[in-house]
C-alpha cells in the first residue's frame, strides 16, 4: 500500500486532543415524530490529526458535521453528549463565544460550493470580511494581502484579478479552492470538510485533494473529513471512522479498516467503491450483443452548436461558446455507448442535440436513417416517441402537482393515446419499474431520489423508446441504489431490445455498463473506443488523464503523476489553437500548439482518436 | 461599461415606443365618438357659440382631418416640446368655459398646467411612500426572520386589515375624524405642508401591505439559502449578516416591486387627490376628464408614461449594480 506518511508529527499519544466528541446524540423532532439522526457519537481528533468518517447518505454525516460547529439547525435538536472544541464544551458557549470560537478555531467548508458565498459580492471581498470578522483590528489591506497569498497557495490562477470576481464567474472546482481559503484564513486549528468533492468532477476533486494534503504540511491543521467514498479518504487521512444509521460502528487505521473490517457493513462500502481495474471488475455481459455488426440507429455527422452570448465588455457584439466543435459518432441497435468527459466539455449540449430539444447549427443527426432536421409535425412527433431523455437531477424534473400515474399518463396523452388505454399502460409500466400500485396517487414529494427516477424512468419506457439517453441519470444515486436501476435498466434492455447512450461523469458506471466509450474534451471527441481498449490501453492523454483520476482502492494501471492534468479545461469562448487539449497535455509537442489533430477511425473496429501523438 | 449605454440606449428606444403607443391609443379613442354634438370646436367657444364661429374654428384647428393626419400634426409639436394648450383651463388657472374671445393666449398651456400639478404629485408620493416604508420595513423585516412566529402573523393580519380598507373610504373617515372632529391635521384643499400628511397617509395604507409581503417574503427566503446560514458557521456576526448579505439579496425582487408599483401609485393618487381636492395630477386629470379637456388628457398620459418608464430603467441599473448577475 503506498500510504502517505504524515508521520513526521509528534506521536499521537503527545498530542493534546482538539476536538474531542463524547456520546453525542441529535434528533429529528417535528410534531409527534422524533427520529434519532445521531446515536452515541464518541471520537476525538488529537491536534494535526486527519480523520475520515465514512457513511453512505442518510448515515448522519453531514447532521455531525455540522454539530463539530455546533449548528444545529431546527427541526434537530441535541439531546445528549457533548462536542467540545479546543476543551470547551459548544453547548455551554455564548452566541459571542461560539462565533468567535467557529470563525477562528474551526473551518468548515460544505458540499456545495455553488451556494456557498453570497452571489451579489466578489469572492476575495467576503473572504477578507470574514477574517476581518473573527480576527479583531485586522486592516482591510493586511486581509487582503493574507487572502490574495492563501488563493495563490490554493493555485487559483491570477489570483488578484479573481479576488474582485463574483461567485458566478467561479467554476465548482475554482469556488471548492475560494471555500477551503475561507475557512483556513484565520488559521484554524481543525478542519471539518463536509463532502467537499462530490460534486466535482473526478480530475477536480482528486486536484482538490492533492492540494489538501499539501496545505495540511504547511498549515499544522487538523482534518476531519466527511465521504461517502473509501478510496478518496483514503488519498488523505489516517484514520477511519465508519458511520452507520447515525452510529459508529467501526473505527482504526486505514489500512487495517480497508484490509481486514471487522463489520458487514463497513465491507460492503468497501466493495461498492468504484473498481475499474482488478480481477473482478464488471464488464458489460452482454459483449457478444455488441461485437455482432447491427444496423446503425443514431448517426451523428459531424455536428456543430455555437451559442451566442452578449460580451459585456464591448458596446456590442457577442462571444461565441462553441459548445459542440463537430462531433462525429454512430451508436448501433441494442449497444450502451458511453459518453464522458469533465463539465463544461459539450456532453449535455450534445445530449439536447441528440434528442432533438435544440437543433445543430451544422451537421447531420439521423435516427433509422431518418435526418431529424427533414421531419415536421405528426411525423417528428412519432420520431420523438423513440428516443427519450432521462436527466440527472430526480428533484426538478417532476411536476410537484401531479401525482406519480398522472405524470406517467401525461406522456401518452401528447402522444394522442387514449384515456382508458393509456391508464393500463401506465400501470403496466410502473411495474416494470419496480414501483407500487400505491405509489400511482402520491406526489412526487417525500419520494426517494430513487424512487422519482424510476417515475422517470416509466415516463418515458410508456412511450416504448428504442433510444434512451441517460444524461447523468444515475450519478445522484447512492451506490446501492445505483445498482438496483442498473440491473432495472439490463432487464428492460433484455426485454424491450433498448439501446442507451450513457453520458456521465462517472468512469466506473461507464466501465460496468457501456461496450463503447466515446470521450469528449471542449466539444469535441478525442477517442472513441471498445471498453476494453479505453479502460485498458487508451490512445489518448487525455483519457489517460481522466482514469488516473478516479479515486479506486487498488493502484490503478495510470499513474496520477504521470498523467494526472492540472488546471481546469479552458472556456469553450476561447479555445486554444491547435490541439484544444494541449494546455494541458504532458505530453504536448510545438505540433499540438500549431494544428488541431483530426480524428482517425479504423474502418473494422470503429475505434479512432484526435492527437498527434497517441499511445499504442 | 459598454453594456450599460447599450442597455440604456434599447431600454428609452422603447419607452419612446411604449409613450407613442400610450399617446395614439389615448388620443384616438378620444376622438372616436365625435357624435356632432361636443366638438372640440364647441368645448372651446361653449354652448354659446354660432354654427360658423364653431365651423371656422374647426377649420382652423383641423378638427376635420383624418385622425392619423391630427395624430400627426400632435405628436410632431410634442417632440417640439411643445404639449398644446387646454380647451378649457385659462393661465390664471380658472375655468374659461363658453367664451367666444378666442384670443389662443389666454389659455393655459397643458407643460405649464402639468409643471404646476408635478411637483404637488410628487411630494404627495414621496411623503406616502415614506409612511408606506415606515410602516412595512419594521414589520416586513421582523415577519420575515421569524417565519412562523408572532410577527409573521401580526403581519399578515394587519395586511390583510390594510387591504380591505377602500381608498375612498378611509381617505372620507380620517378627514372626518382628524380635521373634522380632532382638528390635529388639515385635510381638504392645499395651503401648506401639513396638508400632504392625510392623502399620503391614505395611499401609503394602501400601498403598505404589498411592500410587507414582498419584504417578509424575500428575507424569510434568503436566511434559507446555504450562504447565510453558512456565514454563521464561518464566524460572522449576525448584524453584519443582515446588513451586508440579507439586505443586498432582498433588494432586487423588493426593488422590482417598487418600480411596479410606482404605476399603482399614480392610480392611488387619482382618487385620493380627488378626495382630498389635492391640486396634484390627479386632481388635474378628474378634471380634465369630467371638462374632456383633450389636450391635458394627453398631456397627462404622456407624461405618467414617461415617469413609469423612467423609473424602471432606473430600477434596473441600480438592481444591476447591486447583483452582478442581473442580464441588463
Amino acid at each position: 500500500m503506498n500510504a502517505p506518511a504524515t508521520s513526521s508529527s509528534p506521536a499521537r499519544s503527545e498530542r493534546e486532543t482538539i476536538l474531542a466528541v463524547e456520546d453525542l446524540g441529535i434528533e429529528l423532532v417535528r410534531g409527534a415524530e422524533r427520529r434519532a439522526i445521531l446515536d452515541g457519537v464518541s471520537f476525538a481528533v488529537p491536534e494535526r490529526g486527519l480523520i475520515g468518517i465514512i457513511g453512505e447518505s442518510g448515515s448522519g454525516k453531514t447532521v455531525l458535521g455540522r454539530a463539530l460547529t455546533g449548528w444545529v439547525p431546527e427541526p434537530l435538536r441535541q439531546t445528549r453528549g457533548s462536542v467540545a472544541v479546543a476543551g470547551r464544551k459548544l453547548s455551554q458557549l455564548t452566541n459571542e463565544e461560539l462565533r468567535q470560537l467557529r470563525g477562528r478555531t474551526v473551518g468548515y467548508i460544505g458540499s456545495d460550493p455553488g451556494t456557498s458565498f453570497d452571489p451579489t459580492l466578489p469572492i476575495g471581498v467576503q473572504i477578507a470580511q470574514k477574517l476581518r470578522a473573527v480576527v479583531p483590528h485586522t486592516g482591510w489591506a493586511a486581509a487582503k494581502k493574507r487572502v490574495l497569498d492563501l488563493l495563490d497557495q490554493v493555485r487559483i490562477p491570477s489570483a488578484a484579478r479573481r479576488f474582485d470576481e463574483y461567485p458566478y464567474q467561479f467554476s465548482g472546482g475554482m469556488l471548492q479552492r475560494a471555500a477551503i481559503v475561507d475557512a483556513l484564513v484565520a488559521q484554524p486549528k481543525i478542519l471539518i470538510c463536509d463532502n467537499i468533492t462530490q460534486p466535482l468532477d473526478v480530475t477536480i476533486a482528486a486536484q482538490i485533494v492533492r492540494l489538501l494534503r499539501g496545505l495540511e504540511r504547511d498549515l499544522a491543521t487538523a482534518i476531519v473529513f466527511f465521504t461517502s467514498s473509501v478510496p478518496v479518504a483514503k488519498e488523505l487521512i489516517d484514520d477511519l471512522i465508519i458511520l452507520d444509521k447515525g452510529r459508529i460502528i467501526e473505527r482504526g487505521p486505514k489500512d487495517r479498516v480497508i484490509a481486514r473490517p471487522a463489520e458487514a457493513h463497513t465491507r460492503r462500502l468497501i466493495d461498492s467503491s468504484p473498481r475499474i481495474w482488478g480481477k473482478d471488475v464488471d464488464v458489460p455481459r452482454n459483449t457478444t450483443a455488441a461485437a455482432l455488426p447491427s444496423d446503425v440507429l443514431l448517426s451523428v455527422e459531424d455536428v456543430v452548436k455555437t451559442y451566442r452570448v452578449p460580451d459585456r465588455t464591448r458596446f456590442s457584439g457577442t462571444l461565441e461558446v462553441k459548445a459542440v466543435r463537430g462531433v462525429t459518432l454512430d451508436i448501433r441497435a441494442g449497444e450502451n455507448v458511453g459518453l464522458v468527459g469533465e463539465s463544461g466539455c459539450g456532453k449535455s449540449t450534445l445530449s439536447r442535440l441528440l434528442s432533438w430539444i435544440e437543433t445543430p447549427d451544422r451537421g447531420h443527426i439521423r435516427f433509422q436513417g431518418k435526418d431529424m432536421a427533414g421531419l415536421r409535425g405528426k411525423e417528428l412527433l412519432a420520431m420523438r416517441r423513440k428516443f427519450q431523455l432521462l436527466l440527472q437531477d430526480p428533484y426538478n424534473c417532476l411536476p410537484p402537482h401531479l401525482s406519480v400515474a398522472k405524470t406517467i399518463r401525461t406522456s401518452l396523452d401528447i402522444h394522442g393515446v387514449k384515456r382508458a388505454e393509456a391508464r393500463e399502460r401506465a400501470r403496466a409500466v410502473m411495474h416494470e419499474v419496480g414501483l407500487k400500485d400505491d405509489d400511482a396517487e402520491r406526489l412526487p414529494i417525500g419520494m426517494s431520489a430513487g424512487q422519482r427516477q424510476r417515475v422517470n424512468i416509466a415516463r418515458a419506457l410508456v412511450l416504448e423508446p428504442t433510444l434512451l439517453i441517460l444524461d447523468e441519470t444515475l450519478s445522484s444515486l447512492d451506490p446501492a441504489e445505483q445498482s438496483r436501476l442498473i440491473d432495472l435498466f439490463e432487464r428492460l434492455q433484455a426485454k424491450h431490445g433498448l439501446t442507451y447512450l450513457v453520458i456521465s461523469h462517472d468512469l466506473a458506471l461507464v466501465r460496468k455498463v457501456c461496450s463503447r466509450v466515446a470521450v469528449m474534451y471542449l466539444g469535441k471527441i478525442v477517442e472513441n473506443a471498445g471498453n476494453a481498449r479505453i479502460f485498458d490501453n487508451p490512445g489518448n492523454p487525455y483519457t489517460r488523464a481522466l482514469l488516473s483520476a478516479v479515486p479506486v482502492l487498488d493502484k490503478g494501471p495510470f499513474n496520477p503523476a504521470e498523467c494526472l492534468v492540472d488546471g481546469e479545461p479552458p472556456s469553450p469562448i476561447n479555445v486554444p489553437k491547435g490541439c484544444s487539449f494541449a494546455t494541458r497535455c504532458p505530453k504536448a509537442a510545438d505540433l499540438c500548439r500549431s494544428s488541431e489533430p483530426l480524428f482517425s477511425t479504423s474502418e473494422q473496429n470503429r475505434n479512432g482518436v484526435a492527437c498527434h501523438f497517441p499511445y499504442h | 461599461m459598454g453594456f450599460v449605454l447599450r442597455f440604456l440606449l434599447r431600454r428609452l428606444a422603447q419607452g419612446v415606443v411604449i409613450m407613442l403607443i400610450v399617446s395614439m391609443a389615448i388620443f384616438t379613442i378620444l376622438r372616436w365618438d365625435d357624435s356632432k354634438k361636443d366638438t372640440p370646436a364647441r368645448l372651446i367657444l361653449g354652448p354659446m357659440a354660432t354654427q360658423d364661429a364653431i365651423d371656422r374654428k374647426t377649420e382652423e384647428l383641423g378638427f376635420n382631418d383624418p385622425i392619423p393626419t391630427q395624430y400627426l400634426a400632435y405628436i410632431i409639436k410634442v417632440f417640439e416640446g411643445d404639449l398644446g394648450t387646454s380647451y378649457i383651463r385659462a393661465e390664471s388657472g380658472m375655468s374659461l368655459g363658453a367664451t367666444q374671445d378666442d384670443i389662443q393666449t389666454q389659455r393655459a398651456s397643458v407643460l405649464r398646467l402639468m409643471l404646476g400639478a408635478l411637483p404637488m404629485t410628487l411630494q404627495l408620493a414621496a411623503v406616502a411612500l415614506l409612511i408606506a416604508m415606515l410602516i412595512a420595513v419594521p414589520i416586513g423585516v421582523a415577519a420575515g426572520l421569524n417565519q412562523g412566529h408572532w410577527p409573521d402573523r401580526l403581519a399578515v393580519y394587519l395586511s390583510s386589515v390594510f387591504v380591505s380598507l377602500p381608498n375612498f373610504w378611509l381617505g372620507i373617515v380620517l378627514a372626518f375624524l382628524l380635521t373634522a372632529q380632532l382638528g390635529w391635521l388639515p385635510s381638504i384643499g392645499y395651503r401648506g405642508f401639513t396638508y400632504t400628511i392625510l392623502p399620503a397617509t391614505v395611499i401609503a395604507i394602501e400601498m403598505a401591505p404589498l411592500f410587507i409581503r414582498s419584504l417578509s417574503v424575500s428575507i424569510a427566503a434568503a436566511v434559507r439559502q446555504n450562504f447565510i446560514a453558512l456565514a454563521h458557521v464561518r464566524g460572522i456576526p449576525s448584524h453584519t449578516i443582515f446588513l451586508r448579505n440579507v439586505l443586498r439579496n432582498i433588494a432586487v425582487p423588493n426593488l422590482n416591486l417598487f418600480g411596479v408599483q410606482i404605476g399603482a401609485l399614480v392610480g392611488g393618487v387619482l382618487i385620493v387627490e380627488y378626495i382630498f381636492d389635492y391640486p396634484g395630477f390627479g386632481l388635474l386629470t378628474v378634471q380634465a376628464v369630467s371638462q374632456r379637456d383633450y389636450p391635458v388628457i394627453q398631456g397627462i398620459s404622456i407624461i405618467s408614461s414617461a415617469i413609469f418608464v423612467i423609473a424602471n430603467i432606473l430600477v434596473d441599473l441600480v438592481s444591476a449594480k447591486i447583483d452582478p448577475r442581473v442580464e441588463l
